[in-house]
């Protein structure tokens, strides 16, 4: 299969002064497959926000080369082409609103790829409906929730069907229920069919995806399922990362009862875990 | 332990923007009682009148109607000494790392004790203690530069800055949001020691579930503009139906204890720490304390 | 009791009140253009009768946009002090340059005649009413439909290669970060203040005091400012905003006739308040 996006041993720094430069990303390199749900996670500071900039071309490497949908993204007469295949979600929700009506900001990005107006009102019909903002559509944005106008986002990013989204610490800001909203959408989005990238320091986020991409001082330190990240405690604790209470409880309860399975990520497979365990151990008693 | 009551608000009202358009009533008729040395959370949707309650711990908000008492001091009062108010209550906001203005660490938390009008020393003395309580070394750092700390470290500055005052009470509008897992540990842990060794009262604004059990005492639920629920840690995670009808969010491990409860295991739902619920779960199993599997 | 700290309050401009009303359901563009065409013709109009039915008018607007007048007022508020210094200044040295009419006063250089009294009411009355245009004009129109009026008056301009898409995007996107910046301020101030801070209570003569005092917030809402500015660059160049593109546009306005009406009996008014000798 043809990746939606390839990163070919990228590297980036900032430039503090004449002399000085910062290197932020060492030599990274992944590929990004249609229909996948990935997260990009490292602690504040590990150069992820810098990289989730580099995939949409908002960046572009200092060596190395990034490609989507097989353009380069140096080559600035395909940055359109680029960003049309890539859309992005940020973290500030107040700042990524352009427009003072919900249904206006959702068409911004449809008016600036020169989208008819016919067709624009059922794609924002359909942005709307997918995040279950359709009701909020004639309202000024500034009323909104945290959650909700992260919801509009998503809209005005999904109205101009991209292949994939990235959303960058799109959750930080917001409240666990706002932030619970936002990730049934990125659920939702994706069991139809998008790339979905989140870009987060968040483990118990992470582990929502089907794989996990792990991020510190500019490099990958692990790239696989998020069961097989898990694994690796010691590392994740060394990163400064927080690993899910299921498997932190799964990984006590396992020390006392060898035949516990430590490898538990989320709440139904503990359930599940220890309705097996109970089971066989009153089977013994019996 | 618990002293007297040092915060005492009742049937507090207040609306913004009053008169125009806009108008909005944040509050309608809270109440609540903080006693000395107590660390107290206040949890409840955004919109629930969290920060307008906050802002009149310190007199930013004056109340429109009802009583707020803090620290002796009566807020519907006109006249009211209000420097004293806010050298007694410390109010660090949302993001306090924003309101860092100065070009070195030592200059920002000083800005509060100069405008104190303390002697130089007596404002040398209380920065060095400032940084000590937050875990910033006063002889390394107080010459750095603010711009070019990290996240973590440009919030323990900020909130160096406040307890620079001195305060009795210390309040925090969501003091971990958007730090990673260690600085959010840390900052936890000093303000724990802060409410626990150096005896200040603590209020705190949270959405973090885990942090509410740790960190407190009593905790108030807000919604629509009132104080809806009060209690332990405890009192309020074990009470499902109350956390169901207001949504509030439980700790993960409360979480999957009570699915075990509905499934029939003998489980404590209260026990919130990892290790508690690792420690229920291994009683489970090992005791098979089980009325009844599964349904 | 409000709250020292209540700055959005006084801010009108950027605040969009729905109410439904007739003005606000008015073709954007004929609004904008009735709108200033008026505050022109009031600009050019020195009678006290004249600008009598100016404020009249700018009151009825508010009635029947159904705005309550009092929050138009309230935005004149924060301007009084400087209409007041205004009007005395003017009237201490504009007597000679508009000397006409009964002498009232002379004490050396300074002549207060009938003729320099007109100017100065005429022009406080009309800095109300201007301020009372524009609010209506503001609150009853959105931000959005404010720039595609600003874009489609100003269309014939791209004949000269004039950036009309730019600019009009520019002046949306300030007048809706407006109300944002007043909460940051307040929140900026509060924040302060609760460290210590106070703002205003300095004597009003010792400048640099008062403006040092300022500086703990000034210096954060730069930085916020700016880090606002980056996060909404990099939001609408993700979207695919490139400047000089041809855009194609959601909301297209069409003027019923009903909006012709009143686009004739506002260039009418107009044309009255310039041209008619008021008695006055």
């Amino acid at each position: 299969m043809e990746p939606i996006i390839a990163l070919e041993n990228v590297s980036f720094s900032y430039k503090i002064n004449e002399t000085h430069e910062v290197s932020v990303l060492k030599d990274v390199s992944f590929s990004i497959f249609p229909g996948e749900y990935v997260a990009i996670i490292g602690h504040n500071g590990s150069g992820k926000s810098t990289l989730s900039k580099h995939l949409n071309g908002l960046l572009t490497p200092g060596s190395g080369d990034v490609w989507v949908r097989g353009h380069n993204t140096k080559d600035a007469s395909r940055k359109l082409d680029i960003r049309k295949a890539v859309g992005m979600v940020f973290q500030h929700p107040d700042n990524q609103i352009v427009a003072t009506i919900v249904e206006e900001d959702v068409a911004f990005g449809l008016e600036n790829i020169g989208v008819p107006r016919e067709e624009m009102k059922q794609k924002i019909d359909e942005a709307l409906e997918v995040v279950k903002m359709s009701e909020f559509r004639k309202r000024p944005p500034h009323h909104l929730s945290g959650g909700q106008k992260q919801r509009v986002a998503i809209a005005g990013v999904l109205a101009m069907q991209p292949d994939c989204i990235v959303f960058d610490e799109s959750t930080s800001m917001l409240d666990t229920f706002g932030r619970n909203e936002v990730l049934q959408v990125m659920r939702k989005m994706n069991t139809m069919g998008m790339t979905i990238i989140t870009v987060t320091h968040r483990m118990s986020e992470a582990a929502e995806a089907d794989r996990i991409i792990v991020v510190e001082d500019g490099k990958i330190v692990m790239d696989g399922k998020p069961r097989d990240i898990f694994k690796h405690k010691e590392v994740l604790m060394e990163l400064q990362l927080d690993i899910p209470a299921v498997s932190q409880i799964a990984e006590m309860v396992h020390i006392q009862i060898p035949n516990f399975s430590k490898e538990l990520i989320q709440e139904e497979e503990l359930i599940n875990e220890i309705k097996r365990v109970s089971k066989a151990r009153s089977g013994e008693v019996v | 332990m618990r002293g007297k009551p040092i915060i005492e608000i009742e049937n507090l009202f207040h609306t913004y923007m009053k008169g125009t358009p806009m108008e909005h009533v944040a509050l309608k008729g809270t109440n609540m009682v903080v006693n000395e040395g107590e660390c107290i959370a206040i949890i409840g949707h955004t919109g629930s009148g969290k920060s307008t309650l906050i802002q009149h711990f310190n007199g930013l908000i004056r109340p429109d109607s009802g009583k707020v008492i803090i620290d002796g001091i009566d807020l519907s009062k006109k006249r009211i000494d209000i420097k004293a108010l806010r050298r007694n209550v410390g109010l660090v906001f949302q993001n306090p790392e924003d309101q860092i203005f100065e070009k070195l660490i030592g200059d920002d938390i000083s800005y509060g004790p100069f405008k104190l009008g303390l002697p130089i020393k007596e404002v040398r003395e209380r920065v060095k203690w400032a940084m000590n309580m937050v875990g910033l070394n006063f002889e390394e750092m107080k010459d750095r530069q603010t711009f070019a700390l990290s996240g973590g470290q440009k919030r323990k500055v900020a909130l160096a800055g406040i307890l620079a005052l001195k305060p009795k009470i210390l309040v925090l509008d969501e003091p971990t949001a958007g730090l990673d897992p260690k600085s959010r540990n840390e900052l936890l842990d000093k303000i724990k020691s802060l409410n626990k060794i150096e005896n200040l009262t603590v209020i705190f604004v949270s959405h973090n579930m885990e942090e509410v059990a740790y960190l407190a005492d009593r905790v108030y639920v807000m919604a629509n503009g009132k104080d809806v629920l009060s209690g332990t840690p405890i009192d309020i995670f074990t009470d499902k139906e109350k956390l169901q009808r207001y949504q509030i969010g439980t700790p993960e491990t409360v979480q999957a204890l009570y699915r075990l409860k509905d499934l029939g295991y003998n489980v404590d739902t209260s026990a919130f720490t990892i290790s508690e619920a690792a420690d229920e779960i291994i009683k489970v199993l090992t005791n098979g304390e089980v009325e009844n599997h599964g349904k | 009791m409000a709250s020292e700290f209540e700055l959005s309050r006084n801010i009108t401009i950027g605040q969009y009140v729905p109410t439904g009303s007739f003005i606000h359901r008015l073709d954007p563009r004929i609004k904008l253009l009735v709108f200033t065409i008026l505050v022109l013709a009031i600009a050019l109009n020195t009678s006290y009768v004249g600008n009598a039915l100016g404020l009249l008018l700018s009151i009825y607007l508010f009635w029947v946009s159904k705005i309550p007048v009092s929050y138009g007022l309230s935005g004149i508020k924060p301007a009084i002090p400087f209409i007041i210094i205004l009007a005395v200044l003017q009237l201490i040295f504009q007597g000679n340059v508009f000397s006409g009419g009964t002498v009232f006063f002379e004490y050396g250089f300074i002549l207060i005649t009938s003729e320099s009294i007109r100017l100065v009411i005429v022009s406080a009355v009309r800095f109300v009413e201007i301020i009372l245009l524009s609010s209506v004009l503001t609150l009853s129109t959105s931000t959005t439909e404010l720039t595609h009026a600003i874009q489609s008056l100003l269309s014939p301009l791209k004949k000269i290669k004039f950036p009309v898409h730019e600019i009009s995007l520019i002046i949306t996107i300030a007048i809706r970060f407006v109300p944002t910046f007043a909460i940051e301020m307040e929140k900026m101030m509060k924040a302060q203040a609760s460290r210590g801070a106070d703002f205003g209570s300095g004597e009003w003569w010792r400048i640099i005091q008062r403006t040092k005092d300022m500086l703990p917030i000034i210096i954060p809402l730069f930085n916020i400012a700016l880090s606002r500015a980056e996060d909404l660059i990099l939001a609408m160049e993700s979207r695919c905003y490139t400047p000089g593109n041809e855009r194609s546009a959601y909301s297209v306005y069409k003027a019923l006739v009903g909006d012709y009406i009143v686009l004739i009996i506002g260039l009418l008014l107009s044309l009255l308040l310039l041209f008619y000798p008021f008695p006055y």
